[in-house]
């Protein structure tokens, strides 16, 4: 209840709009050399970070887009695109 | 009783009459009486009995703080009478009582108070265990409030609201109102709310001077006028905050009125900025039998009086800690009543003109005194004061003492909006520190007392919430504070905890019926800290949500353990801040559901509908479940299904073949003209989630279907599984669109032909192809023959605005052999014998591809189009220990498995998926998923029903389909 | 049977007092006792497109310019065009009949996907701040314009067409069509307080043909304060 997003098409938004879609961990890495291991991590695996997160979310009952933001999930707000990376 | 029908702030008009019934009788009220005031004017002054101790209640906050005054009200129990506006003829009972509120056999659980310390219920009763259901059983006749049927229904209109504010200020007091004020001054909206059915807050009953020209209350009313008219400020009156969220979302509840559509509704407001004005309520003052009926705070003796025109009592004591005291009995002595004495927990401090005008009215004053005992056996009589160190003690005979020991900033929204509380010496109160963004806080609640202060507090905080929205208010703000630093500040507060008793019956919690003893207990039991002693006490924890014991608990408990340089810790709470009813969360409630466009055609055609997902289908077309009619209609005959749930999709682009590459196992650059491709999507672990058909309608251009479930979510897969791509391609969702018609059986090709324009031979339009034509040259239609239920079938892809025609015309074509309508659960055996999988029913989480035996959609050879779930198929294709799915057969032809019956030997090998008896077979078959080492032909399988006492029913794994295995059916 | 018909999945019980039929849709041209409004009319029978293309600035629809910005609307001749996001927009037409779909691959005819409702009137959007929390009085945003969001919790496209005086205004909305008779269900009972009535599309040209061409206001909206109990009990 508490969260809003900002969706860029639609501008911010009582979370519940939205779906998440996890952490941003960047494209599949390409089959070449990947064990069940490293793909079970890709697929599973999340940093779970006590701070800013980069994550992606779906504004399903919006305009449907995808896109990412930066959440703090110590406080459960949407942030700013951090200056330092963490 | 007579009403003092003169006084310029009364909020009743006595020349409006209401009524209502209690015990037989009628009682009369006025229009602006609450149900309490109301059986007040007619002397009703025990309302209720208390939870535990069936102690005798009445009237104490006459803001509904504790569950004092209760009752059931037309058949609802529970309901707070202080803060219900009386309807003409609401029928009113008491609750918790055997006999009556007077005289309540069940009173002499008051002298078994020594059987009950706290936490009684925690530590006795259990041994022997099998004492426990007679006590269980016993108590639940002796304690809780109100008794309400199983099969109640909530009468009325309950409903919804969103309204939208830039700034939302929660009390219309004085400092609410200037707030409201000052932030309309920049245009923006505002939404003011106010718990109570009017505004004026703590000055709307008070005739002493505001300043040289008017009375507080007269300044209460021009605040309010001010406000109404401004066209920006939405006002919401008889609205209580219920719920605080974080980014100043608030959640409130608005009792109707007369002139209201609604009995009660929902706010959800969602505030750039807010601005929480709450003020205060009054801190109680604790002393042997402090719940007496005939006692009760400042504020309810001063507002029956000035509010409701009734004169609390005839002979009073005033035990208190404030100057509001002070007022209120100068003030209610005017109005006629006989005052005894005024006890002062303070030694020094009062506002001398009060002290003055007690002394002009011979009223005695007794400074540094305290209420110590009340007496009375059902309402009070007699009470002893006595010295803040218990030192001297003297009595008065009364019929009300007014018991008040301070205030209490009302803080309730500003924790649930996460600020932090910290106790301040000088005011008592616990005041917010750290407060959320954009939140501000003015009024009593900060200390302040004087009413300009209290105004100035107000602007300046509506002036900062519209800074919070963007305006400069900058130098309108300056000025505010500097003017509100020139009045005075927050004013000292008593500290009082308590009067110098031993607290066997001093009650720091009337609903629950915490006593000062009870909370020693906890604390020489070992609870140390407020939170786990209101929680074992159960303090607070009642109707009242924390409004009598919320301050005192915390000061009580630091007193007792006397831990140096320790503060006081406030206790917590959460939404909802005021009781509510259910009724008003579920608020209009509406069963948001889809049909599709031959909905009303199946329901006249004796459909049996079922709520499937978001979808109501026709499950059955008659009161046979088993569908044995439906069923054998389809294999020997001809049958109609209504697939229009399926999900329809339109992909194109120039890298619409890309898209469809990653998402599908098969591959998707062989779809040919004119041909319909049947696949399976993966997800990243290489089960499967969805399965369809694609069909090329041109260059970079395809139409593909999805299974009902996955409908909503496709788009947002698709895009999901490519969001790193860039891709140029796009979708459109025509699930909705197009309706969807499958002709199964036969006869089927004989009843199209009919009305088809367009070649039905078998090499015109042969089985998996895709043709488009019209029906009776006018209705267009997508037409694919697929074999879902293992017969000839056509399903036929057609607006969904012509769907109802489309129907009627094959029905009448169908007349001549018969054609009937089948359902969802007919199509669920049709395709089980033909061993064709549905989703989520022969596949779960852990399912996957080649598990399901359909790895022969699997396009290894695609590794530039990255599809989801090929990784994981080609790591986990040769693991063994996986499930497979199987066909299998029963021993006893008549006996199906429960669907879900998990598959047995020493342990669990697997679970069935589906399984029927099937007429067309004369068998019971069934499909599972076992573990793959059982899979082999011929494997005997024991299966465990649910409830089965332990005997197991046989089963053998045979090959699959069972039924038509050549599938010669489906390309006649 | 009868001649061959299209069907409407809203079905207001109400007498429908004048129909025409267009391209098979047996439209309702006017309902006895539509009364003084608020009114809710049915529009699915209008044609939509969704045109979809990487670079939306080259396509011109019926000669007209596309809005550049998501959420932004151009209501212009007989057409609104709604930019729902950067590759996607919405060409309704709600006064006229629609030409044949151009021939570009960009554009799918889907006028049957979703049910279009226009609601318009007196308190048209009060009934609206009943059902949904997007902010339909946003002072900053100018009619007419765009909101995807949830209204009576299902997603959907809000047009706030036009904002009067105080809650007094005309939106029009779409949702998936499955969900018409449940949409126009929450959509009555929420209007039943303040009068709503389904009314017929002349109903609807005659307010909206007032609005086509025209930019919306730019001041913000006067919100009329709503007395919800009596001051003098």
């Amino acid at each position: 209840m508490a969260l809003t997003i900002s969706c860029p098409n639609c501008g911010k938004r009582n979370g519940y709009e939205f779906r998440y879609g996890g952490e941003d961990k960047g494209p599949r890495p390409a089959e070449e050399g990947l064990t069940p291991q490293s793909w079970c991590d890709y697929v599973h695996m999340n940093n779970c970070v006590a701070g800013i997160q980069k994550e992606w979310w779906c504004h399903k009952n919006g305009c449907g887009a995808w896109f990412t933001i930066f959440r703090n999930t110590l406080t459960n707000l949407e942030v700013e695109e951090p200056e330092a990376k963490l | 009783m007579n009403r003092l029908t003169k006084l310029p702030t009364l909020r009743i008009d006595p020349s409006e009459n209401r009524s209502l019934q209690y015990k037989g009788q009628t009682y009369q009220g006025v229009a602006g009486d609450t149900v309490a005031t109301a059986l007040y004017a007619n002397g009703v002054r025990v309302f209720a009995r208390s939870l535990k101790y069936h102690r005798p209640r009445g009237l104490y906050s006459l803001d509904g703080e504790c569950s004092n005054t209760c009752m059931q009200v037309d058949d609802i129990p529970n309901v707070r009478t202080e803060n219900t506006l009386l309807k003409n003829g609401m029928q009113v009972k008491d609750q918790n009582v055997k006999g009556s509120a007077e005289f309540d056999w069940m009173g002499f659980m008051d002298k078994l108070d020594c059987l009950m310390p706290a936490g009684f219920y925690y530590r006795t009763m259990h041994k022997p265990a099998s004492l426990w259901p007679i006590a269980m059983k016993q108590v639940r006749n002796a304690a809780g409030l109100g008794k309400i049927a199983p099969d109640f229904r909530m009468k009325g209109d309950y409903t919804e609201i969103y309204p939208r504010a830039a700034v939302c200020v929660i009390g219309g007091g004085a400092a609410g109102m200037t707030a409201a004020l000052a932030a309309a001054e920049s245009g923006l909206r505002v939404v003011l709310l106010d718990a109570r059915p009017w505004l004026g807050g703590c000055f709307d009953y008070r005739v002493s001077a505001y300043d040289q020209e008017k009375a507080l209350y007269q300044r209460a009313r021009e605040l309010a006028k001010a406000v109404e008219a401004t066209p920006n400020i939405r006002v919401f009156k008889h609205t209580a905050v219920v719920g605080v969220y974080n980014n100043n979302l608030i959640t409130a509840f608005q009792v109707g009125g007369e002139s209201d559509s609604f009995n009660e509704r929902y706010l959800e407001i969602r505030a750039t900025s807010v601005v929480v004005a709450t003020g205060c309520i009054e801190r109680p003052l604790l002393f042997e039998n402090n719940e007496r009926p005939g006692i009760m705070q400042v504020g309810c003796a001063h507002r029956l009086a000035r509010t409701y025109g009734l004169l609390p009592g005839n002979q009073a004591v005033f035990s208190i800690g404030h100057d509001l005291g002070l007022e209120a009995a100068a003030d209610l002595f005017d109005l006629g009543l006989q005052i005894a004495c005024v006890a002062d927990i303070r030694a020094d401090g009062q506002d001398p003109q009060l002290l003055l005008a007690l002394t002009k009215r011979n009223i005695p004053f007794l400074r540094g005194w305290v209420a110590c005992e009340a007496h009375g056996s059902r309402q009070v009589e007699k009470v002893t004061l006595s010295t803040i160190d218990g030192s001297a003690k003297r009595q008065f005979g009364c019929d009300l003492l007014v018991a008040s020991a301070g205030l209490t900033p009302i803080t309730g929204p500003l924790t649930l909006a996460q600020a932090k509380l910290k106790y301040d010496m000088h005011t008592g109160y616990f005041l917010p520190v750290d407060l959320p963004a954009k939140t501000h806080i003015a009024g009593r609640l900060t200390g302040l007392q004087h009413a300009l202060a209290i105004e100035a507090s107000g602007r300046l905080a509506g002036l900062n919430a519209a800074a919070d929205c963007g305006f400069d208010t900058a130098k309108s703000a300056a000025e505010a504070g500097q003017q509100l630093n020139a009045l005075p500040g927050p004013e000292r507060g008593t500290r009082l905890v308590s009067a110098p008793v031993k607290g066997r019956k001093s009650f720091i919690c009337f609903d629950e019926d915490t006593t000062l003893k009870n909370i020693k207990q906890a604390i020489e039991m070992g609870f140390d800290v407020p939170e786990l002693i209101k929680r074992f006490t159960s303090a607070g924890t009642g109707p009242g949500q924390g409004g009598i014991p919320g301050h005192n608990l915390p000061l009580l408990v630091s007193e007792y353990q006397a831990r140096t340089g320790a503060k006081p810790i406030p206790t917590t709470v959460r939404p909802p801040l005021v009781p509510t009813f259910i009724a008003t969360y579920a608020g209009a409630n509406h069963d948001m559901c889809k049909r599709t466009p031959l909905h009303d055609l199946q329901k006249k055609a004796g459909g049996v509908f079922r709520r499937m997902g978001v979808w109501r289908r026709a499950r059955y077309f008659s009161e046979d479940f088993s569908c044995r009619e439906e069923i054998l209609n389809v294999r020997n005959n001809v049958g109609l299904l209504d697939a229009s749930t399926l999900g329809k999709f339109r992909i194109h682009g120039p890298d619409a073949l890309k898209a469809l590459q990653r998402v599908y196992v098969s591959n998707m650059a062989k779809v040919a003209e004119g041909r319909v491709k049947y696949s399976a999507m993966c997800n990243d672990d290489g089960c499967v989630i969805d399965d369809g058909v694609v069909v090329k309608l041109a260059e970079n251009d395809y139409y593909f279907t999805t299974s009902t479930g996955r409908a909503g979510e496709t788009v947002e897969w698709i895009r999901f599984h490519t969001r790193y791509d860039g891709w140029d391609f796009h979708l459109v969702n025509l699930t909705d669109a197009m309706g969807v018609i499958n002709i199964s059986g036969p006869n089927a090709c004989k009843v199209l032909a009919k009305v088809a324009d367009t070649d039905l031979a078998n090499e015109a339009f042969p089985f998996s192809s895709y043709r488009e034509f019209t029906i009776r040259k006018k209705i267009p239609v997508r037409a694919m023959r697929l074999g879902f239920v293992g017969e000839l079938s056509y399903e036929l892809h057609a607006d969904a605005s012509y769907m109802p025609a489309l129907w009627q015309i094959i029905e009448e074509a169908g007349q001549e052999f018969g054609i009937r309508n089948f359902g969802v659960e007919a199509q669920n055996v049709l395709r089980l014998e033909k061993c064709h999988i549905i989703l989520g029913q022969e596949s779960e989480q852990r399912t996957n591809l080649l598990d399901l035996g359909l790895g022969f959609l699997w396009h290894r050879n695609k590794p530039d189009a990255k599809t989801v779930g090929a990784v994981a198929l080609r790591q986990t294709e040769k693991d063994p220990g996986r499930f497979r799915l199987v066909g299998f057969k029963m021993e006893d032809p008549q006996r199906p498995p429960r669907d879900g019956s998990i598959i047995v030997d020493q342990r669990i090998r697997g679970y069935v998926c589906t399984a029927r008896k099937s007429f067309t077979l004369n068998e019971s078959v069934g499909l599972a998923l076992v573990d793959a080492e059982l899979a082999a032909l011929g494997t005997r399988l024991e299966i465990f029903e649910d409830e089965c006492n332990g005997k197991r029913l046989d089963a053998r794994i045979v090959p699959m389909p069972f039924y038509d295995p050549q599938g010669e059916r489906m390309k006649m | 049977m009868k001649e061959i018909q299209r069907q409407s999945p809203v079905q207001f019980k109400a007498d429908a007092q004048k129909i025409a039929m267009r391209d098979n849709w047996p439209v309702v041209l006017e309902y006895s006792n539509e009364g003084r409004g608020p009114f809710v009319v049915d529009l699915t029978h209008k044609a939509k497109w969704d045109l979809q293309d990487k670079n939306l600035a080259t396509h011109k629809p019926l000669g007209l310019d596309i809005p550049t910005l998501p959420g932004a609307c151009a209501f212009q001749k007989s057409v609104l065009i709604n930019r729902l996001n950067r590759t996607q927009c919405a060409i309704w037409h709600l006064l006229a009949d629609a030409p044949a779909l151009p021939g570009e691959p960009g554009y799918t005819d889907v006028t049957e996907s979703t049910v279009l409702l226009a609601l318009f009137g007196p308190n048209a959007l009060a009934i609206a701040e009943k059902l949904t929390a997007l902010d339909l009085m946003d002072p900053q945003k100018q009619t007419p314009f765009l909101l995807q969001g949830p209204f009576s919790h299902l997603p959907c496209q809000v047009v706030t067409l036009e904002r009067g005086h105080g809650f007094d205004g005309g939106l029009l909305l779409t949702c998936s069509r499955g969900y018409a008779r449940s949409m126009v269900h929450a959509i009555l009972d929420a209007g039943a307080e303040f009068g709503l009535r389904p009314a017929g599309e002349q109903r609807f040209s005659a307010w909206a043909s007032g609005l086509s061409g025209k930019p919306g206001s730019a001041q913000a909206p006067s919100v009329m304060h709503l007395v919800t109990t009596r001051e003098n009990l």
